[in-house]
């Protein structure tokens, strides 16, 4: 038997090597584009939302008070036209509630007259009027920011 | 050569990347919040969703928990989120609560406001634990009387309210005393004060801080987190201080009550003290005010500067009746607390009882026929009694304190 085995077994080894390499390099560069591309692609929590499409005008009757919880708000159509109340509490931030004679803040128990202004603490600035725009096409935007 | 060098690094390379994408797999997706008072997004709710709301005036979705709590708001690793948080678990530790829990609109605003709460409890005698430093340094000759000097922590005020009021405490240092007595009493008795961690046992359970009342944790496992703040504080949070034993002054040692109390009556400890019976049947928090129990804004020597609840004060005497008033407007502080801890229905135009410091007993209201009825803060149970005005009591009218009333009115034990 001829056992000339030492050549190629080392001609096999650097072969490997080389498929290792190229294997190792591939999916390095394979990953690392993976990574790149989901940096790249990362998209931050979006912004809250303080623009509301609330729909045609002529939905809101004149008279009528409608929640938008959407927007933590409420919609007042007045004889002046529309206006809209935050119901975010001027204190701390928490959202307040509808009540019988007004709004009432869940959290401190901050309470408001149904045009927003304050009856009793700890809240000492009204609820906050948010800005209403009627489009030419008749559709009531509301903003929060 | 070269290329087995070149063959390791890439497989190195390859490793990392591998453990990067391994990591990133483990990270959990983010829940998000953006609390309306901060406007800031927190990524905390991504493992806190389970824990219930702190309380109805702290809704998460306004306050967050980076607010109170501090640590790293967009941080999805524990270890990192967790890094900068305040206090531990307990933000409202005295070293970190003006941090967590301060601003004018919360808990540090004017007395005038009635939100001077921090001023108020780290001024307290609970929290400097004065007395107890001034009573036993003047005992074993330290200072020269028992107006307190020093505390666990320096504080200072500004602004006095009480004759007995003092202006600063230093620093209670038992490095500092040359009494033996006095360095024991350091070493085994300050373990009461409100920044002090309790002994150990489920009896002694409590945090420090703000919490240590308002978190109620008595008999319970405190490696257990707890997520609640509250006014409605039982009697046995109050006893995971008190009532607890006494303290042996000849040998500095604390000594542990060995009995196992049946009821109410028997889980005070005090063997020789009389008690009446709303002592045992109303919690502490009932009776004794905000302003005895949290301090009020001076600095004391000891409690007997800061209590002056009396049985007269809701009885009143045999021939005064006790204080009232008449709730005038929606401002009333009655009715703010009452909305924190609703165990009576409070409205404009009821007649309250107040102390002699104008405290209102928001959890009492007078009745039609001029007897009264309180609800417990803690269990809501009402109660109803008369001034003792136009009774048969037979009580000597230069006699009024409540001792005297104990006399007659303390219960077997």
């Amino acid at each position: 038997m001829n056992k000339k085995q030492g050549p190629v077994s080392k001609l096999h080894r650097r072969d490997f090597i080389m498929v290792a390499l190229k294997g190792t390099l591939g999916l390095s560069s394979t990953l690392g584009l993976i990574g790149l591309i989901r940096f790249l692609g990362y998209q931050s929590d979006p912004a809250p939302q303080t623009e509301f499409e609330l729909g045609p005008a002529s939905n809101f009757p004149p008279g009528s008070r409608t929640p938008v919880p959407e927007a933590q708000a409420v919609l007042y159509h007045m004889p002046a036209g529309f206006i809209a109340l935050s119901l975010v509490c001027p204190h701390l931030g928490c959202v307040i509630n509808s009540v019988e004679q007004g709004y009432a803040c869940p959290c401190h128990g901050s309470r408001f007259d149904a045009q927003g202004q304050v009856l009793n603490g700890p809240a000492r600035e009204p609820m906050r009027v948010l800005r209403v725009e009627q489009t030419p096409g008749g559709q009531l935007i509301l903003y929060t920011g | 050569m070269q290329t087995i060098r070149l063959f390791l690094a890439s497989l190195l390379l390859c490793l990392s990347l591998l453990g990067a994408a391994w990591l990133q797999s483990r990270q959990p997706r983010p829940v998000s919040l953006l609390p309306t008072l901060t406007g800031q997004v927190e990524y905390c709710l991504t493992c806190h969703a389970d824990l219930p709301e702190i309380s109805p005036s702290h809704p998460v979705e306004t306050f967050g928990c980076v607010l109170c709590h501090g640590g790293e708001r967009l941080a999805l690793d524990a270890d990192l989120a967790h890094s900068t948080m305040r206090g531990g678990r307990n933000p409202s530790e005295f070293a970190v609560v003006e941090a967590s829990c301060g601003s004018g609109d919360c808990h540090s605003g004017t007395a005038q406001d009635q939100r001077d709460h921090i001023q108020r409890a780290v001024t307290s005698v609970q929290g400097t634990y004065a007395g107890a430093i001034a009573s036993i340094r003047f005992t074993y000759g330290a200072q020269s009387d028992q107006t307190a000097r020093l505390g666990v922590y320096p504080v200072q005020d500004d602004h006095l309210t009480t004759a007995t009021g003092l202006a600063s405490l230093g620093t209670f240092d038992p490095s500092q005393e040359s009494s033996p007595s006095v360095k024991a009493f350091a070493d085994y008795c300050l373990d009461c004060h409100l920044s002090a961690e309790p002994l150990p046992g489920a009896q002694y359970a409590r945090l420090t801080g703000c919490a240590a009342c308002h978190t109620p944790t008595a008999n319970t496992d405190l490696d257990q987190p707890v997520h609640r703040l509250t006014t409605a504080i039982p009697y046995t949070q109050c006893n995971t201080c008190h009532n607890r034993g006494n303290y042996d002054l000849r040998q500095m040692q604390f000594h542990p009550r060995t009995d196992q109390p049946v009821d109410r009556l028997h889980d005070y400890y005090q063997p020789i003290a009389q008690f009446v019976r709303c002592e045992w049947t109303l919690d502490c928090v009932d009776c004794h005010t905000r302003f005895e129990a949290m301090g009020d804004g001076d600095i004391h020597s000891n409690k007997k500067e800061i209590q002056y609840i009396q049985c007269r004060t809701c009885h009143g005497t045999l021939d005064e009746l006790p204080l009232t008033r008449t709730i005038a407007g929606q401002d009333d502080l009655a009715l703010r607390m009452a909305f924190l801890n609703p165990v009576i229905d409070l409205k404009v135009g009821d007649t309250v009882l107040v102390t002699e410091q104008g405290e209102p007993l928001w959890n009492t209201r007078q009745l039609a026929d001029g007897a009264f009825e309180l609800f417990g803060k803690a269990t809501g149970q009402r109660f109803t009694f008369r001034p003792v005005m136009g009774t048969a009591c037979e009580q000597k009218l230069d006699q009024q304190e409540s001792r005297d009333c104990h006399e007659c009115h303390s219960v077997k034990r």
